[in-house]
């Protein structure tokens, strides 16, 4: 080994001398003719594991133990703008606004509105020139902003050093309800998204690709099943007309919450006022002939499949080629009673993926890691997901393997599936509820978590409830709750996504019969016709 | 287990080694007297027991809390015949000590709604808990145990052979890690740094007890390792835990370890695996960069936010502040692209990773290297500030929750024997000018051999000797 080191360092030398000789001066590699000379740095200042002389005395905001407060405040403005916010130790706020769009309001509309809307975010507005004028004005506090849509929402977010809060609403506010919408940065938009799809496309990665896609089988035509990826089709269609009309309709302050972390509440609003009511959307305010769809979620299960080549890993990694299979059942709305209860037993189904970073507590006792990962070796992920939303739910599990187990695929999760109708052990309940605990406390230890859950419960419910309040409801959920919400969950139409080699996918009779020949037999029916 | 570079520090191309809550800013001193500043946050509290153990908290008060250890000890301290071991310990560390099982182990955590997690990188290794606030002592004492008494039993050794492979597979489907690896294997040759963390295959398939006791005598001592805790922690009550559960440990011999410093030696000199089947083209281009203690990181990582990080899909490209976003966008040169600063304790990297088709690999890397002559000799001062103002966001903004927080006390505390207070990393950053970057790019980039790695369809990368005469300019 070290006559290896040695024959390396000899080549190095004999390298040297060569390259010497012809550039003088320069050197291939440091360190040979002993060791390096000292850096000396260029300025005066010491390294950085000393403290430099004339530093300035440090005052610190001490913690002192259990005066932790958590109110959240929400005031609404006359025009029907609702402002929430709590205040939190530390430097930074975050500040966003939360607006009720998203895909599903785009029956109307050519699908993808939305997305371009999330691409075009924090771009030029009748104050700021272009996106460059907007990051400008936020570097000077240290700030960042970002524009996240979903089906159902979209938020718009600033953090920056909490002084320069009045400047961050200022451009929340341009952003929101000014933007220029210039054609050449629509054109830009649909090239970016034109990269995303082609990213898309070319990652093994599915996950955002199936979620549109169980959405659409789960919710067929309608609402929350129109897809939230831009069809490659629509991209070259929407212009700014159609953004103009789609912002007017649902970019209108009822549907808008402007929520705000780590500031204080008064200040917020002051703010507030002056850049959402006061200078007004370049679209006006006249909402006479404007008509938002707010039809409800129908849920109607069915199948979605895409046979198509799945790109395989890049690289010396001899990892197979996957096929992907998602069932899902109708769940519930996060003000249904039985929301908790769902959100527990999606803990306690857990899952992840065959191999998978992390030491315990990734939820390896979940039964998906017990009862599918940990028994088929063949099985390369199983996640099981609770989606929520204002009207519907949407409770479903992800598997991948290789084609030639896609039917087995199906076999092992509507066992599992049905079997959550069946006896819960106490100690995996009382797992499963401590793990989902801990884990609403550990999320909300990030200030942007803290602006998003603020934001979203605001936007849903026009309150807050504090995390305490979840802690106590996830304590009192029992293993009758756990048994109830599965078999309500059972009682619906599977929905079925499945992309890749898919040739040996039982069709959607065959899952339904599997779903439900395995229920266990005398509890759930007789619940079911009782209930 | 598995996330063994991540937090190394290679790609933590903004964040650099360090980052830190905000402070108020405009507290400067007019009189020419000590003057005091506001810092918004909870001191770093530290304290070192008999045995050499340091400890150091920031409580901030939080309902769950972030402990881990820190030990000064990782693929550095290998040599050939067991490079691969600091990994496999690792690995090991989950599966069962004198006193619990494996399986109690992995309840214990689960019941506990906590996170376990370990991970090892070129110089450092990391066992860290995320619990909730009241459930810290039990933590520790597990943390404790996997450390002191891991079993290491030769039935677990044989089956996480197979787990390490696995893992490996997991790796090398990630091309930015594969990249980087290659880079350290050329640009640190023939020496500790240029072996990767998780070793050859044949090492995986040979380790053996032997090497995992002898590693733990040698590394875990109490003088290599820093207790580090963040959120609702309290620093007397950990220290007391820490002496009940680390005090009886033997201090160790810091001086252990003949392969750390004077052996590495960087070589200007490249590898390229090339692979037209692949769609894309992977590249590193580095220069050495500094150790962790230098001063010059500062300017060196202003000069790396100036050319900043950049994905064509993320938009944004035609007005973002980076010039060579600007050049990307317009001619469509790149699919993306993240510029780095790596630092280990005598040496860094210091560069650029690049993701590009094989036809436009030429301009893209001409644009790169008048990007970083420019920042050499002409720089201006505005753009200087600019991108101060977006350092500090970078680093200030991420360091939010107890684990971010805890990961800066453990690794500052390692690498610098101190966590920098807030005022003074922002007042470090504000004094830099132009001037001082543009020395500072002299000296570590302008005319200096850079270190090349290149995976995929790489016909198109220009040869090395002329990317080497692109790093400088005949005209100043």
């Amino acid at each position: 080994m070290i006559g290896n080191v040695r024959t390396w360092s000899k080549l190095g030398r004999r390298q040297i001398i060569r390259c010497k000789s012809l550039l003088e001066s320069r050197d291939f590699s440091t360190g040979l003719n002993g060791p390096a000379p000292p850096l000396k740095s260029s300025f005066n200042q010491p390294p950085l594991s000393k403290p430099p002389a004339n530093l300035e005395k440090a005052i610190y905001a001490e913690h002192k133990s259990g005066d932790r407060q958590e109110t959240t405040q929400i005031t609404t403005l006359p025009n029907g703008l609702r402002v929430a916010s709590e205040n939190k130790f530390g430097q930074f706020c975050t500040i966003g606004v939360i607006i009720e769009t998203g895909s599903r309001y785009e029956v109307a509309y050519p699908s993808g509105v939305s997305h371009f809307l999330e691409k075009l975010a924090f771009s030029g507005t009748a104050e700021y020139k272009d996106k460059d004028k907007i990051l400008l004005a936020l570097e000077k506090d240290g700030g960042i902003c970002d524009c996240l849509g979903s089906r159902d929402t979209c938020i718009y977010a600033s953090s920056a050093d909490r002084r320069g809060y009045d400047t961050v609403v200022k451009i929340l506010g341009e952003a929101v309800l000014r933007p220029r919408l210039e054609t050449d940065e629509i054109a830009a938009a649909a090239q970016y998204i034109k990269f995303e799809l082609e990213n898309l496309m070319t990652r093994p990665e599915q996950e955002s690709i199936l979620m549109d896609m169980i959405h659409a089988a789960a919710y067929k035509d309608n609402t929350l099943g129109l897809p939230r990826i831009c069809p490659p089709q629509n991209v070259d269609k929407i212009d700014r007309d159609v953004l103009i009309s789609f912002l007017k309709t649902h970019y209108c302050p009822s549907r808008m919450v402007v929520a705000g972390v780590g500031i204080e509440h008064e200040r917020l609003v002051e703010s507030v006022q002056k850049y959402f009511v006061d200078s007004p959307p370049m679209w006006g305010t006249d909402r006479s002939k404007v008509r938002v769809d707010n039809s409800l979620a129908q849920y109607t299960g069915g199948i979605v499949k895409e046979e198509c080549h799945i790109p395989l890993h890049l690289g010396p990694s001899n990892l197979p080629e996957l096929a992907h299979v998602v069932i899902g059942l109708e769940g519930c709305s996060h003000s249904d009673p039985d929301f908790i209860a769902m959100c527990v037993l999606g803990v306690m189904m857990g899952g992840g993926g065959s191999f998978s970073a992390g030491g315990p507590g990734k939820g390896m006792y979940s039964r998906l890691y017990t009862n599918v990962l940990n028994r088929y070796h063949w099985m390369f992920s199983a996640t099981a997901y609770n989606q929520t939303y204002s009207d519907t739910g949407l409770f479903y599990i992800h598997a991948s393997a290789p084609p030639s187990h896609v039917k087995n695929i199906v076999d092992v999760l509507t066992n599992e599936m049905s079997a959550m109708a069946g006896d819960v052990d106490d100690e995996e309940l009382r797992r499963a509820k401590t793990q989902l605990q801990s884990m609403i406390l550990m999320n909300l230890e990030a200030r942007p978590v803290l602006f998003e859950d603020i934001a979203r419960q605001v936007i849903a419910t026009g309150q807050r409830k504090l995390p305490s309040g979840f802690i106590k409801d996830i304590e009192n959920i029992s293993a009758g709750d756990i048994k109830r919400a599965s078999v309500r969950l059972l009682r619906s139409q599977p929905s079925v996504a499945a992309r890749g080699d898919i040739r040996h996918l039982p069709n959607l009779h065959e899952i339904q019969a599997g779903l439900s020949d395995k229920q266990p037999v005398s509890r759930s029916r007789k619940l079911s016709l009782f209930s | 287990m598995a996330s063994r570079l991540i937090a190394g520090g290679a790609l933590k191309y903004l964040a650099g080694p360090m980052g830190i809550n905000k402070i108020p800013k405009r507290f400067r001193a007019t009189s020419a007297h000590l003057s005091e500043v506001l810092v918004n946050c909870p001191p770093t509290k530290t304290t070192t027991l008999n045995n050499g153990m340091r400890i150091a908290t920031e409580d901030t008060g939080d309902l769950t809390a972030t402990i881990g250890l820190w030990i000064d000890a990782g693929s550095r301290c290998e040599n050939e015949s067991n490079n691969g071991v600091a990994h496999f310990l690792e690995h090991m560390a989950f599966k069962g000590t004198s006193k619990r099982s494996q399986v109690d182990l992995e309840l214990e955590v689960e019941n506990m709604g906590a996170h376990l997690n370990a991970y090892t990188s070129r110089e450092q290794t990391v066992f860290y808990a995320k619990c909730l606030k009241q459930d810290v002592p039990k933590a520790l004492e597990i943390l404790s145990d996997i450390l002191q008494n891991s079993k290491l039993g030769e039935n677990e050794i044989e089956r996480e052979r197979g787990v390490i492979l696995r893992e490996m597979q997991e790796v090398e489907t990630n091309l930015q890690e594969v990249v980087f690896d290659h880079l350290h294997a050329t640009a640190f040759q023939g020496t500790p740094l240029g072996r990767t963390i998780l070793g050859p295959t044949q090492n995986i398939k040979s380790i053996s007890r032997n090497d995992l006791v002898e590693y733990i005598k040698t590394y875990y001592k109490p003088s290599r390792m820093v207790l580090a805790g963040a959120g609702g922690v309290d620093h007397n009550e950990l220290v007391k835990l820490a002496e009940q559960h680390f005090g009886k440990a033997e201090r160790g011999e810091i001086t252990a370890d003949p392969s750390l410093l004077g052996s590495i030696r960087y070589t200007g000199s490249e590898i390229r695996v090339r692979d037209d089947a692949m769609p894309l083209a992977h590249v590193a281009i580095a220069v050495e960069g500094a150790g962790w203690e230098s001063a010059d990181n500062i300017p060196l990582m202003i000069a790396n936010t100036l050319i900043g990080a950049w994905d064509r899909s993320q938009g944004g490209g035609l007005n973002n502040s980076s010039k060579l976003a600007l050049a990307c966008t317009q001619d469509n040169l790149a699919h993306s692209f993240q510029s780095f600063n790596t630092c280990y304790k005598d040496t860094g990297l210091w560069g650029i990773y690049l993701v590009a088709q094989t036809l436009s690999l030429d301009d893209l890397v001409w644009n790169v290297q008048q990007e970083w002559m420019r920042l050499c000799t002409s720089v201006s001062q505005a753009e200087i500030d600019r991108a101060k103002n977006v350092l500090k966001s970078n680093m200030f903004l991420q360091l939010d929750g107890t684990t971010a927080i805890c990961e800066d006390i453990g690794r500052q505390m390692l690498c610098y024997g101190r966590r920098i207070p807030l005022h003074e990393l922002e007042s470090r950053i504000n004094s830099i000018t132009a001037q001082n970057v543009q020395d500072v790019m002299m000296q570590y980039v302008y005319d200096k051999c850079p270190a090349v790695a290149a995976v995929g369809p790489v016909e198109g990368l220009p040869d090395y000797t002329r990317i080497r005469a692109n790093m400088y300019w005949l005209r100043v």
